[in-house]
């Protein structure tokens, strides 16, 4: 003989069970009497759990009242925390407008970028002192004349150039054996 | 919350009122499932919190107290997860007991701790599902909206719960 499994005889206990599914387990519980034990015991078990049910005695009222006075207590902290972020839903109009103030804001960006990058014009670059590196050295070059300073003949020299203006030439005196750095500042 | 509780109300007024008509059905669904009194408070708290805060979710007013009862279930749930400790002290603090004798207090003290002992055992869902079924008597159905699941999963956490509970009563009886 097939026994249902426990989870029909469970469900069958609680009559939980679909009309066809009760039909053939009632019809197998007629001549089981295994199984009839065991919807037994599984009503033993819904049959305690109502003890459950019992709720305390209590003041009602104040029970209401302190509910009542904290559920207004924890709706006002939400609304202070919600009223420091941003609203959550908005309608489509503002969320266009910020579109197009977002969009108008990376095209000012994306314009200064673009007037930065451009080169200066040749006539505004003469007209300050030119700082360059040489063959020699470092030059500086203002109201076209030209000082210079030498790396005494050193051909593999470092420079270097800071947003500033300066320039600096690093290399090691074949003479001395010292490291030696020129740095000149342009005003 | 117009849709909630009736419009042309103040604001606090309304609250109050939804809070009053349902909280005492709420607090007892909620401490069916925690079993704990001052669990049961801040839960039935926080679920009106929540409803009241998410109220625009509700779209047909006539559907507020089984809305409202998901929320509890779920928040209870919830609780259950978070807390895989389960605190049932005060047996006897609220119960009514004039009319029993010490002896009888104590047994049904014993007897319910055996019950709460047993509910240890199962998960939150199915705690819950066999608590709305046989300690609330509500059709399979109910459970099944109040756990936003399909009536076969219902079964399934009913079957388990049963299940699990009667070992542990074979257990304790041995």
């Amino acid at each position: 003989m097939r026994h249902p499994n426990q989870e029909i005889l469970a469900l069958h206990a609680g009559g939980d069970l679909g009309p066809f599914a009760r039909w053939r387990t009632s019809r197998h519980l007629a001549r089981c009497e295994s199984c009839r034990e065991e919807v037994a015991r599984f009503d033993e078990v819904r049959q305690s759990l109502p003890g459950l049910a019992e709720v305390p005695d209590l003041q009602w009222n104040r029970l209401a009242a302190e509910i009542k006075a904290n559920v207004r207590l924890g709706l006002a902290a939400g609304e202070c925390v919600r009223s420091a972020d941003p609203p959550l839903r908005q309608s489509g109009l503002i969320h266009s407008g910020r579109a197009v103030v977002a969009f108008a804001c990376a095209m000012v960006l994306v314009v200064t970028g673009m007037v930065l990058e451009r080169p200066l014009p040749r006539a505004a670059r003469e007209e300050g002192p030119l700082v360059q590196n040489t063959q020699y050295g470092i030059e500086v070059t203002a109201g076209g004349e030209t000082l210079g300073l030498t790396n005494n003949g050193v051909q593999r020299v470092t420079y270097s150039l800071d947003a500033q203006g300066s320039m600096g030439a690093r290399y090691i005196d074949p003479e001395t054996g010292y490291v030696t750095i020129n740095t000149v500042y342009v005003q | 919350m117009s849709d909630v509780i009736e419009p042309g109300l103040e604001l606090l007024e309304r609250q109050n009122r939804f809070v009053s008509e349902h909280f005492r059905r709420i607090f007892v669904q909620i401490y069916h499932l925690v079993q704990n009194v001052a669990d049961a408070q801040d839960l039935t708290q926080e679920a009106f919190i929540k409803a009241l805060q998410h109220q625009e979710q509700l779209k047909d007013g006539q559907k507020a107290a089984q809305w409202l009862s998901r929320i509890a279930t779920n928040t209870a749930i919830d609780f259950l997860r978070r807390s895989s400790r389960a605190t049932f002290s005060e047996l006897e603090d609220g119960f009514e007991s004039g009319s029993e004798t010490p002896e009888q207090i104590l047994l049904r003290s014993e007897h319910r701790e055996y019950l709460e002992d047993g509910l240890r055992l199962l998960s939150p869902r199915e705690r819950a599902a066999l608590i709305m079924r046989d300690v609330e008597g509500l059709p399979a159905e109910e459970v099944a909206q109040r756990l936003s699941c399909s009536k076969a999963t219902v079964r399934s956490h009913i079957a388990n719960g049963r299940t699990k509970f009667r070992r542990y009563m074979e257990k304790r009886k041995r």
